[in-house]
């Protein structure tokens, strides 16, 4: 994204320009975080006026917001999910869960942190975050692209064996059946 | 309510001489006996009694004494009565009668106890997996599984846990009110 003078090519300012004011988020709650999404998207917070919206498939989003606990059962299925999103991707964690297991972190059936398995961009703080929260996130993912700095999916395809020993290590049959990423 | 309440005691106590009952107030009768006469019990319960509705099952494990406890709870919608039936099984050899052909929901609670605590329902029809996907280990609530030995073994952790303070010391000190003694047990 860089060049030689480190800052970033006109081409790439145009295109993060774009890719920051239209923020598709993939309806999917993984645990009790997806409460708050309603509110920031409805009329009381309307997140919409920031360019954030609802995606329906994996495929037509750019961001996927995990919204509190990852169970392993989950786990297998967020992974599945964000293999299929196209680029741009950007993984938003958010509450304390993702961060370090937050009030699960004892829980055989709970992971702690996210970004053993993830590439996680921006994580959002609290046990609840408020809906002022998430958006606080959203506008903090937006200036990272601004920057070219939101480069996560590029940091999940270079450390791809890393990523994936981490997830063979907790559902070993699951991921060894999983279809490779290599797009 | 008090006599239908007696009155169902009595017919259960007659029918099955081995039942122990339990008084409870209220809605609420509370029969244990042992494991061979459970499924018997249950049907004169369904079929007899009214008893028509299965609420849940509960399972307890009584490590102390070697033994898993499980409770059928059902209903009577129309005497309004609770009925709790109690039995325990062996924890080293956890063997429990199949009871799906009386509830068909039974099985759902049951495939739940086969993963959970390891009980073994000779004659249920099920999947191998529930909730559980790919464990290795014990079954998880058995009381002497250590989770958070396997939390170490199997995620990571953060640092910054370890000098995390205690709320309930730092609103004490504030407000001047002391713990009470059943609390202090869960200050760190």
């Amino acid at each position: 994204m860089y060049n030689d003078k480190n800052s970033q090519k006109i081409v790439d300012i145009i295109q993060n320009y774009a890719r920051k004011h239209s923020l598709w988020v993939l309806a999917y709650g993984t645990g009790c975080g997806a409460i708050e999404i309603a509110p920031t998207m409805t009329s009381r917070y309307d997140a919409e006026r920031l360019g954030i919206r609802g995606a329906a498939t994996p495929r037509q989003a750019d961001v996927l917001l995990i919204t509190g606990y990852l169970t392993v059962k989950t786990v297998k299925r967020v992974v599945r999910v964000y293999e299929q999103m196209q680029d741009p991707k950007y993984v938003i964690g958010f509450g304390s869960c993702t961060i370090n297991g937050g009030m699960y972190y004892d829980s055989y059936n709970t992971i702690n942190l996210l970004d053993r398995y993830l590439p996680v961009d921006v994580y959002i703080n609290g046990c609840m975050p408020r809906p002022e929260a998430v958006i606080q996130g959203f506008v903090k993912l937006q200036e990272l692209i601004s920057q070219g700095k939101a480069n996560g999916a590029a940091k999940y395809k270079e450390n791809l064996e890393w990523y994936k020993a981490n997830q063979k290590k907790i559902a070993p049959k699951w991921f060894e059946r999983a279809p490779e990423y290599n797009w | 309510m008090k006599e239908i309440k007696q009155q169902m005691i009595d017919r259960i106590l007659k029918a099955f001489p081995d039942a122990k009952n339990t008084d409870y107030d209220g809605n609420r009768l509370d029969i244990a006996i042992k494991k061979e006469s459970v499924p018997a019990l249950l049907m004169h319960a369904k079929e007899e009694m009214g008893f028509r509705h299965l609420s849940h099952i509960a399972y307890i494990d009584w490590i102390e004494q070697g033994e898993f406890e499980i409770v059928y709870i059902l209903w009577s919608p129309s005497d309004k009565l609770k009925l709790f039936i109690r039995t325990r099984i062996d924890r080293e050899n956890p063997v429990m009668d199949n009871i799906d052909m009386i509830w068909r929901q039974a099985n759902t609670y049951q495939r739940e106890m086969r993963e959970m605590l390891g009980i073994e329902f000779p004659g249920m029809v099920a999947p191998d997996e529930f909730i559980l996907e790919d464990w290795d280990d014990i079954p998880p609530f058995r009381k002497d599984f250590n989770t958070l030995e396997y939390v170490n073994r199997t995620f990571w952790h953060r640092p910054g846990r370890e000098d995390a303070q205690d709320v309930r010391e730092t609103i004490t000190k504030r407000s001047g009110e002391e713990i009470p003694d059943f609390a202090k047990k869960y200050s760190r």
